[in-house]
């Protein structure tokens, strides 16, 4: 037991240490050897444009794809099946006027009612969700094949408070409401959304299409492309910015299929979710652990399917901008807290004796890679770079690289304008039209404010990260902080 | 999907082959190295960065016409020394030796072009005695010797006007013109006058304080400094220093006014000099009086030695 608890805090060590411990060798660098720290700081933005032009083209051609099947109708397509689908909104605070929408949404959209299961998943704390479960059921009780309001109770041994347990709890009762309607459960696609997930009219038709024509469709997570589409119009220019850049980043990965994980809401087998044991009830991160779970209890034999259909979420503000930064960056850190997907996954491979070794060390390396990139990116260009020039004294200016340094950065930063005017472009085509009452100006204010990036990358460029990777490294557990959900302000 | 998946493998390993072909360049070009295709070796060189004011200057390296105007940075630089020259029309050309060192940057950054024909204007009415700069006020005064008057005019030598006169007996030339920091004096001296001029001086006054000249006939006057309450004089003379009051006083009409300097009266001998100061700094700021004198030491020697005087602690009478 110690000595697993003494692998688990190292495991949970590893990725703070090691973006810490680049961050300090570049400062202690930027004093002692000015010179290499220049040079490292150098490679490191020419890597970054290029990786940046990079991940911009995985974008463009996310977006081709995006904007070619986002109409098509899918369910047209769909051979003939008997294919339920069972959606949980594990809510906690969320009340109809969040909830409301999103099962107006499933409401509206076209795949037959009488195939689909709803469950909105209340937390028994919260002492405003019987009154909320009861005026959702008289207006949604009888439209599906089935609807059912879950309280998950407090303190269950080995739980947190996570909006995992609360799913699981969920799952649990769907199962046996299927049970005792003879559905099988390899005819359930399971879909996790949060409170605020308005699907497409298109999803269930895409989801169904995919998990069908999939060679194993049990062996697959279906992944739609998350927007913040709901109140994009209202929300203030830095939330905007940085749910715009959220997508962005979601709709690279989709691209990127080896890599490829969930995130939010997505959609999956029940079969494949009863036999994994459903979601962790003690992790936060629930909506990418559970791809990692499926991933080490199938050896590997386990992806994500992209869904090139939009499910829409609420951006996260507030009517004072210091309090749409602090929402903002509590959202970022308990994305990032996904960083606890590493002890996790590691300490699976180490078990396991099935998954080939290289495949161990790609997924691995991938996972921790890209959470200590997150941590440090932003910090070693706006802070580590100029930094030589400021403390490198006067034999550093007197060299060439001292003297070349800021001039190569810039000249090198000055093609990332191109790659901004592709986003800038991209976020006007992903846009839902302009509600009334919204002046046309705002356009062009959604344009010019993408000046304000710098000062984004500035504050949540990586600092949640690295917050993040520092409370796992010291072994203070986050818990599920809900992202405060609101079609108004709040 | 396929496609796309094989058109990002395409997209990835060009990004992998522009990185490692590109950083060795950027690295090399950023560090002084020059990459020599014939040798395939990378050569240590340096740089020069040249700037000059006003900018837009040819450059010449030896007898070579550089394509680049300054401000510019002439790369790739083999180590040695380099005659650099830089022509610009209407200004004197500049030429110079630069010692270029492997992998280090040589700067040329402070070259002032000076014009061949310097943009000279004449800002005086009348033959001048002496003048003075208020920059913050943006004043210029000057003393007309002909007219024994003081005028004033703005930096650019307009809205030129006579604002006081001097009194008869002040004899020229002048060392200095001073204005006080409350700009409400003049002080004006030469070797053996001082002279007080009041300006501001309202035409409907009852009471008309004019310029006064104080004469010190057995000294010679070094240095006058206005303290900063522009109340007080600081006098160095070849004797002594002291302080004379400068304060307007409450005159019988009531109105406060300047009242009249006289010659020794409120002047305060503070230190006896044994010779001629050779050295005097005032800070204003402090009112702080550094000055050098000699003294014989214990030893029976001459020192000069450097003294501070505070002027600002002490009540001054």
């Amino acid at each position: 037991m110690k000595k697993n608890n003494l692998k688990k805090r190292t495991l949970e060590i590893i990725p703070g240490l090691i973006s810490w411990g680049i961050i300090f060798i570049l400062v202690l660098l930027a004093f002692i050897n000015p010179v290499s720290c220049a040079v490292i700081s150098l490679i490191f933005d020419f890597y970054w444009i290029i990786r940046t032009v990079y991940l911009t083209s995985l974008l463009v051609m996310a977006h081709r794809r995006l904007y070619r099947e986002r109409n098509r109708n899918w369910l047209s397509e769909c051979p003939d099946n008997n294919l339920y689908h069972l959606i949980i909104f594990p809510v906690y605070k969320e009340g109809p006027d969040v909830l409301g929408p999103s099962l107006e949404a499933i409401k509206n959209c076209n795949y037959p009612k009488d195939k689909m299961i709803v469950i909105v998943a209340f937390e028994e704390r919260n002492p405003g969700a019987r009154d909320n479960a009861k005026a959702l059921e008289s207006e949604f009780g009888n439209i599906f094949y089935g609807y059912l309001s879950t309280f998950h109770p407090d303190g269950i041994a080995g739980e947190k408070r996570t909006k995992g347990a609360n799913a699981t709890w969920a799952a649990k009762q769907a199962k046996v409401f299927l049970a005792a309607g003879g559905i099988s459960d390899a005819d359930v696609i399971i879909s996790c959304f949060d409170a605020d997930t308005c699907v497409s009219k298109e999803y269930f038709g895409c989801l169904t299409y995919h998990f069908i024509k999939s060679p194993k469709p049990h062996r697959a997570s279906y992944q739609p492309m998350p927007v913040y589409n709901n109140n994009i119009w209202q929300a203030p220019s830095f939330a905007r910015l940085v749910e715009i850049s959220s997508s962005f980043c979601q709709m690279i990965e989709s691209m990127r299929l080896e890599k490829f994980v969930t995130f939010s809401s997505h959609s999956m087998s029940f079969k494949t979710l009863v036999d994994i044991g459903y979601w962790p009830v003690d992790m936060v991160s629930d909506d990418s652990v559970i791809y990692w779970k499926a991933f080490l209890f199938y050896k590997g034999d386990y992806r994500v399917i992209p869904l090139y259909t939009t499910v829409s979420m609420d951006i996260a503000y507030s009517n004072s901008f210091l309090k749409t930064i602090k929402i903002q960056y509590k959202q970022k850190r308990r994305w990032a807290w996904g960083v606890e997907n590493f002890p996790f996954l590691i300490s699976g491979f180490l078990t396991d004796r099935d998954i080939p070794l290289i495949r161990k060390i790609r997924r691995g390396f991938h996972l921790l890679e890209s959470h200590v990139t997150w941590a440090i990116w932003a910090i070693i260009l706006v802070f580590i770079g100029p930094l030589p020039i400021i403390f490198g004294g006067a034999f550093f200016n007197q060299t060439a690289i001292g003297y070349n340094l800021s001039k190569i950065t810039g000249l090198l930063f000055n093609f990332t304008l191109f790659t901004g005017l592709a986003w800038v472009i991209l976020s006007r085509l992903i846009l839902p039209p302009r509600p009334k009452g919204v002046s046309w100006l705002k356009n062009i204010v959604m344009i010019m404010e993408w000046i304000i990036v710098p000062f984004i990358i500035l504050i949540l460029g990586s600092t949640p990260a690295l917050d993040a990777q520092t409370h796992l490294a010291l072994g203070k557990y986050m818990e599920f902080n809900p992202t405060p959900k609101s079609k108004k302000v709040v | 999907m396929l496609s796309e998946q094989r058109i990002r493998g395409v997209l990835f390993y060009l990004s992998v082959v522009i990185f490692f072909t590109g950083i060795p360049f950027i690295l090399s070009f950023a560090l002084g190295y020059k990459f020599n295709s014939h040798t395939f070796k990378f050569t240590k060189t340096g740089l020069i960065s040249i700037k000059t004011q006003p900018p837009g200057a040819r450059i010449y390296l030896g007898s070579k016409l550089l394509p680049e105007k300054t401000p510019a940075t002439i790369n790739e630089l083999l180590p040695g020394v380099y005659d650099i020259r830089l022509e610009l029309e209407r200004y004197y050309s500049y030429g110079t030796q630069v010692q270029v060192e492997p992998r280090k940057v040589t700067r040329l950054e402070k070259v002032i072009l000076f014009p061949t024909r310097p943009n000279i204007k004449q800002l005086n009415q009348g033959k001048i005695a002496s003048f003075c700069v208020d920059k913050e006020k943006g004043s210029i005064y000057y003393l007309n010797q002909d007219e024994n008057a003081i005028y004033e005019s703005n930096l650019d030598g307009e809205e030129f006007k006579e604002i006081s006169n001097l009194p008869m007996g002040f004899n020229y030339p002048p060392k200095e013109l001073k204005v006080s920091f409350d700009r409400e004096k003049i002080l004006i001296f030469n070797n053996h006058q001082i002279c007080v001029v009041y300006l501001n001086q309202k035409n409907n006054l009852p009471y008309y304080q004019p310029p006064l000249i104080l004469n010190y006939p057995a000294q010679e006057i070094e240095h006058v400094f206005w303290h900063s309450d522009s109340c007080h004089l600081v006098l160095i003379t070849d004797k002594n220093i002291a302080v004379l009051e400068a304060t307007p006083k409450s005159n019988p009409t009531g109105i406060d006014l300047p009242a009249p300097l006289k010659e020794g009266s409120h002047q305060i001998n503070l230190v006896n000099l044994n010779s001629k100061a050779l050295g005097v700094f005032y800070e204003v700021n402090k009112d702080v009086l550094y000055f050098s004198d000699y003294e014989r030491g214990a030893d029976g020697i001459i020192y000069e030695n450097i003294y501070k005087l505070e002027l600002n602690s002490k009540p001054l009478y």
